[in-house]
């Protein structure tokens, strides 16, 4: 064994760096979205029918979409929706679900049965359609896109925290903090949180990513975001009617989801290589 | 399987759209010009004016006679909808699992017997990027790429063998890239089992160990995330569908969701329930055919 310790070091070093790193581009990009309106040259919203699909300019440095919109201040703004969003559904499906795959591991019994029933149920749906349906359902605008992701994804990390309290529950300690008078509330939030803390944030990482592409998607279908509103999914719909002439309006707004998911994707692999799980 | 019909049922009446109100005033949503009798004339026939469970139970007792209603949009029966669908997405899935597997399975295991080499680096940056890019970015470039640059396709998509090459090339770019991760560590959770060593320390060739130990194995795990997957393309790729005018479920389920068709986006996720429930049953036959232990009949751990 003794020729392991050394590599395990070196790889170490390694991933320490590469967590550094993607810390960096993720700051960054949180940095982007935040300032987008000071950063932004110009109104993403300001239409100039005299120039439409015009190339890039000092004034609008990617150019202009098919309404003279600056599609940089478009990309920009676009950040912004996507990024907050996600964060709003991953933070909300991260403590709902949490919440109700702790409970249903811990107490066992009716509300397990429950709870199970429904995930599995859930489950049973391709994810897209149930999203499309909820979507369409509640019809278009970003609050409902958020709802309707919500509803989707909420079972994943129920299913999931539930089964990490199952490993969990024979443990000894948490039967020893019982012995000495901690109360239920208390063992799940002071023991068994902890315990299964690394590896659902790892998945929340790796599911930010996730729903940025996914609010894109509803939003290329049409079923996401109102039309004015700034957000990638909505720019590479409505240029893909400029697909043959201007492969750029859907080609920017594809490489600024690529690199944030990208960037979500990395710092997930990473923390899980820090936090040692798998 | 009741709950998953009674989700889609609830689902769909928890909605503030108005069928009735929507079909009459066209799509438009102009309500001014049609009559509050009309609407509720229109409900009427369509039973929207009956209890929620009342309507639920009815429409459960005709879908189980195969009867799914009529499209609110279209007017046609839901079934025949559905039906004349079901083709090209089937077809569609098919030959996207064909070529999933064909990448995935050779990939993963060549990836996982030489770990960090050439192969195991290239696969990783391969579904890094499968993962990262979605779909329709992938769709729309190949669109520009292969339609529009190179002029080999058809823009507005196209039927027959020749419109199938593109949208399965990513639905199978999108699934093998994960596949194949997941291929790589069965293959290497097996090769990691104490058997293993047993087995070259007693000196049987590698390619015996590899093919009649380690895949017979590791296909369990294969064999039911592939099931996952073709479920999963069975039920419609909507993105997909409508950028490459695939005339599938994906996209009926995206225009019955614009039209607030809830009879025909009902009978949609209805056969995902049926698909799915049919998906599990063959994973668990092919248990069998590969597992002697569970043909036998014996418990299996």
């Amino acid at each position: 064994m003794s020729y392991l310790i050394p590599r395990k070091t070196k790889e170490k070093r390694h991933t320490q760096a590469g967590l550094y790193v993607t810390i960096t581009l993720l700051a960054m990009l949180f940095l982007t979205a935040l300032l987008a309106p000071i950063l932004a040259p110009n109104d993403p919203y300001q239409t100039n029918i005299t120039n439409q699909l015009a190339g890039p300019s000092s004034q609008y440095p990617l150019g202009t979409d098919q309404l003279g919109r600056c599609i940089l201040s478009r990309i920009l703004y676009g950040a912004e929706t996507s990024l907050f969003s996600s964060v709003i559904i991953v933070a909300a499906v991260f403590c709902i679900g949490t919440a109700l795959g702790i409970l249903s591991g811990y107490f066992g019994g009716v509300l397990d049965q429950i709870v199970s029933r429904i995930t599995t149920i859930f489950q049973a749906f391709p994810r897209m359609i149930l999203a499309i349906a909820v979507a369409g359902v509640l019809g278009i605008g970003i609050r409902n896109t958020i709802l309707a992701l919500c509803a989707v994804y909420w079972t994943e990390y129920a299913r999931l925290s539930r089964s990490l309290v199952m490993q969990l529950k024979s443990r000894t300690f948490l039967k020893a903090a019982r012995v000495c008078g901690e109360s239920h509330l208390g063992i799940m939030v002071r023991h068994i949180l902890p315990n299964i803390f690394p590896s659902m944030i790892v998945t929340a990482c790796l599911d930010m990513g996730v729903m940025i592409m996914e609010i894109s998607a509803l939003s290329f279908l049409g079923m996401g975001v109102e039309t004015p509103m700034a957000e990638w999914g909505e720019m590479m719909s409505a240029g893909r009617a400029y697909l043959q002439t201007n492969p750029w309006l859907i080609i920017i707004p594809g490489i600024a989801i690529f690199i944030s998911v990208m960037i979500f994707n990395l710092f997930g692999e990473k923390l899980r290589d820090r936090l040692d799980l798998r | 399987m009741i709950g998953i019909t009674f989700l889609s049922f609830a689902l769909m009446h928890i909605g503030p759209g108005d069928p009735a109100e929507k079909y009459l005033a066209g799509g438009d949503g102009n309500k001014g010009m049609v009559s509050e009798e009309a609407i509720a004339a229109q409900r009427e026939k369509w039973g929207l004016d009956k209890p929620f469970l009342e309507q639920y139970f009815t429409w459960l007792g005709n879908a189980f006679r195969g009867d799914l209603g009529t499209s609110y949009s279209t007017g046609r029966p839901v079934l025949s909808e559905l039906m004349s669908k079901i083709g090209p997405t089937v077809i569609l899935s098919v030959a996207s699992m064909f070529v999933i597997l064909l990448i995935s399975i050779p990939l993963g295991i060549l990836s996982a017997l030489y770990k960090d080499g050439v192969i195991d680096n290239f696969c990783r940056v391969f579904s890094f990027f499968g993962i990262s890019l979605p779909s329709f970015l992938v769709s729309l470039l190949l669109l520009y790429v292969f339609g529009v640059q190179l002029n080999w396709f058809s823009i507005m998509g196209e039927g027959g063998i020749k419109g199938l090459i593109l949208p399965v090339a990513v639905l199978a770019f999108q699934s093998a890239a994960k596949l194949t991760r997941q291929v790589r560590a069965a293959v290497l959770e097996e090769l990691n089992k104490p058997y293993v060593r047993g087995a070259m320390a007693r000196g049987i060739k590698k390619s015996r160990i590899l093919f009649h130990h380690v895949l017979r194995n590791a296909m369990m795990p294969i064999l039911t995330l592939s099931g996952i997957y073709f479920g999963v393309l069975l039920g419609g790729a909507c993105v997909v569908e409508s950028i490459f005018s695939w005339q599938g479920l994906g996209q009926l389920a995206v225009s019955a969701v614009k039209s607030s068709d809830y009879l025909l986006l009902q009978g949609i996720v209805l056969w995902i329930a049926v698909l799915y429930l049919v998906v599990n049953f063959a994973i668990d036959a092919s248990y069998a055919l590969l597992d002697p232990r569970v043909r036998k009949g014996a418990s299996g751990k």
